[in-house]
């Protein structure tokens, strides 16, 4: 009788054991589906609505688009978020792989080095933006600086310039990652086979063909990876952006995601805001479900 | 002067010496096999001499010419890695020419060196391929298509058949041999298979904590070790090494084996000078497995063959031959019998002791007792 009811018990720690982790993980998985799945749709659908400062459901189809591709901040936030983007990729790629090269000849210290260049990362977009807007407010930095240091005639008013602002956002953006993507590129040139290298030594080639003939074209997929992860950085830079210029001067540094909340939150605009957030959304999306496909899909073959 | 000359090289990492004063030196055509097992400091001689690690102390010459200092791409050598080190964003013939394309080669001429190359590898068909896309073998035969496309004056092989299958090492051996045969190269070959030592070189190296064991050719080595270290790494299965007493007969010493019911006493042939010293001591008797056998497979004509009756322990078939276990001096010995011999653990059989081939070490310092000869391992002629 006791054996009998012992049974019982197994067969119910077994259904427990095969239900616990489910158990465990469906409040989260409800959560992430509601707000973050069940909020994409619902944005998705006012972009089509004619919402303003309230949400509001009735149907306008495309009219919130159309006003959005028309509007003449959005372009400006476009044509900013190219440059900005451009700038901060390239910069950021050229930047750490010099950085990792270099810290890859065996310096004795590279711990500190590394950690040391890899720390701007842990701060928050916030506090980069605006310590270097301290840092370059005429008033305040390295123009006062140098003018009480007596050097009268120095100038670098670039953050109060409209047609020079976008590049005092690259200039900060670019400090803060750039030891990130030097920690990717390290990793990759560690992972090169050092018998490689000796065999290109024997066989004659000096340093700098090695590194362009051997080493950076295996480092193609760290260049992959650091282009997804800038890329999807920079369309969502708003932090910054706020913190360093808010935006201006005027409309200097609007990118589209100071563009949507200004929409969204001063604007009363919720439609056109809902747009380009979709928008937004949409060219993320296509930058990173290729990469995780691809990622994901590698094991297999 | 010999081709090239290791004399008296030390490396030291720190505090560690890791080469503790290597000399060898071999002649043009020469195919060198430095073997141990790992942590003997045979790759770190390979790269010494490829010029990939620096010298501490010593001298390397290379036809002649000094080489210590001189950078790896200047000393007119090739090298053909383990890992086999391609250039994966390269093409097979990408791979052959890269050493040429450094050396500024017209690109006429590179075409016609690496198809040459190619032909001889029988690997004309993959010239356009990747790495990525080759098997084991094939990436084998690109690494070795990239040293010889150069045509140095001397190739180096780290391990090269170590990542290939078992039967795929075989063929490869093979090939290296015929490839060696083919074009005279001089080699130097690092490895931790005796059996690859053994087939492939002119000239073995044995090395063992950064010590240069035995230098000779693979059948002195084989037949005439220096120590015990050497009997026991070289040959598989290995020597076997049987603890005995030297005593004195009729004036001549012979040794004396303790067996399971009474003691074995053989006649002593070589090194009989020497181990009149030796009468009344503990020794270690070292005998192949071949100089033991059965009566009618010995080799009366050549040989010197004493026979014993011994208790069989344990009958090994490889096919090929019989392997039969018995203990002598409290160890097992095996010996290799004639295949289908009918035998029986537990049973008794006449074992027939070849003690012309039989060697004797010193058990304390592990060294090998012989009379003095004049040298001992190059063979008269063999000089170039």
């Amino acid at each position: 009788m006791s054996n009998a009811s012992s049974e019982r018990d197994d067969s119910a720690r077994e259904r427990l054991q095969r239900w616990l982790p489910k158990l465990v993980l469906s409040p989260s998985c409800v959560l992430v589906l509601f707000f973050v799945y069940g909020f994409i749709a619902w944005t998705s659908y006012i972009s089509f609505s004619d919402s303003g400062m309230m949400p509001d459901y009735t149907w306008v189809g495309l009219h919130q688009w159309s006003r959005l591709w028309t509007s003449w901040t959005w372009g400006i936030a476009l044509h900013n978020i190219w440059v900005f983007g451009l700038l901060y990729i390239v910069s950021c790629i050229v930047l750490g792989l010099i950085l990792a090269i270099l810290l890859d000849q065996r310096i004795r210290a590279e711990g500190v080095l590394r950690t040391i260049y890899l720390y701007p990362m842990a701060l928050s977009f916030i506090v980069t933006g605006t310590a270097w807007q301290w840092f370059l407010n005429p008033g305040l930095g390295l123009e006062k600086t140098m003018h009480d240091l007596g050097w009268q005639s120095f100038s670098f008013n670039w953050l109060i310039d409209s047609n020079m602002a976008i590049y005092t956002v690259v200039i900060a953006a670019v400090w803060q990652a750039t030891g990130f993507v030097m920690a990717m590129f390290l990793a990759g040139l560690r992972g090169i086979d050092g018998e490689m290298i000796k065999a290109a030594q024997i066989d004659g080639a000096p340093a700098w063909k090695i590194y362009a003939r051997i080493i950076i074209p295996q480092l193609r997929p760290v260049f992959l990876s650091a282009v997804v992860v800038l890329a999807h950085l920079a369309i969502k830079s708003f932090d910054l952006i706020v913190a360093m210029t808010g935006g201006g001067p005027g409309n200097a540094t609007a990118v589209p995601a100071t563009f949507m909340y200004s929409y969204a939150f001063s604007r009363n605009e919720m439609g056109i805001a809902a747009a380009s957030a979709v928008f937004m959304l949409a060219v993320i999306a296509a930058l990173i479900i290729p990469y995780l496909y691809s990622e994901l899909r590698e094991p297999r073959s | 002067m010999s081709f090239l000359h290791i004399n008296n090289v030390h490396k030291r990492f720190g505090e560690t010496h890791v080469l503790k004063g290597i000399d060898i030196a071999i002649e043009q055509g020469d195919f060198l096999v430095l073997v141990g097992p790992s942590g003997c400091g045979k790759s770190t001689l390979l790269n010494m001499i490829a010029g990939l690690d620096s010298i501490s102390e010593g001298e390397l010459l290379l036809d002649g010419r000094r080489i210590n200092d001189v950078h790896p791409s200047r000393r007119d050598i090739a090298m053909v890695f383990q890992s086999y080190a391609l250039y994966p964003s390269m093409t097979v013939a990408g791979n052959i020419g890269f050493g040429l394309e450094m050396r500024k080669v017209p690109r006429k001429q590179r075409r016609e060196a690496i198809d040459r190359v190619a032909k001889l590898l029988q690997i004309e068909n993959l010239l356009d391929r990747k790495p990525g896309q080759l098997s084991g073998g094939q990436r084998q035969r690109v690494a070795m298509g990239r040293a010889l496309v150069r045509d140095p004056q001397l190739f180096l092989f780290d391990e090269p058949l170590s990542n290939l299958d078992a039967k795929l090492r075989v063929d490869m051996r093979t090939e290296i041999k015929q490839l060696h045969q083919r074009l005279g190269t001089t080699i130097v070959y690092v490895t931790h298979d005796q059996i690859e030592a053994m087939t492939l070189a002119s000239r073995i190296a044995v090395m063992r904590g950064g010590e240069l064991q035995q230098l000779g050719t693979p059948q002195a080595v084989y037949d005439d070790p220096n120590n015990l270290f050497v009997a026991g790494f070289m040959g598989s299965p290995s020597m076997n090494l049987v603890k005995a007493r030297i005593v004195e007969q009729d004036g001549l010493p012979v040794a004396q084996v303790a067996t399971d019911a009474s003691t074995l006493t053989l006649p002593v042939v070589r090194d009989r000078n020497a181990l009149r010293d030796w009468c009344d001591r503990d020794v270690i008797l070292g005998l192949r497995p071949e100089a033991i056998t059965d009566p009618a497979s010995a080799n009366h004509r050549e040989g010197n063959i004493h026979e014993a009756e011994l208790p069989v322990a344990l009958v090994e078939p490889t096919g090929a031959d019989l392997y039969v276990v018995t203990t002598l001096g409290g160890t097992h010995v095996n010996a290799r019998m004639r295949p289908g011999t009918p035998l029986r653990p537990g049973e008794r059989t006449r074992f027939a002791f070849d003690v012309s081939r039989m060697v004797v070490f010193d058990p304390e310092s592990e060294r090998r007792i012989r009379d003095e000869r004049v040298t001992e391992t190059t063979p008269i002629g063999e000089t170039a």
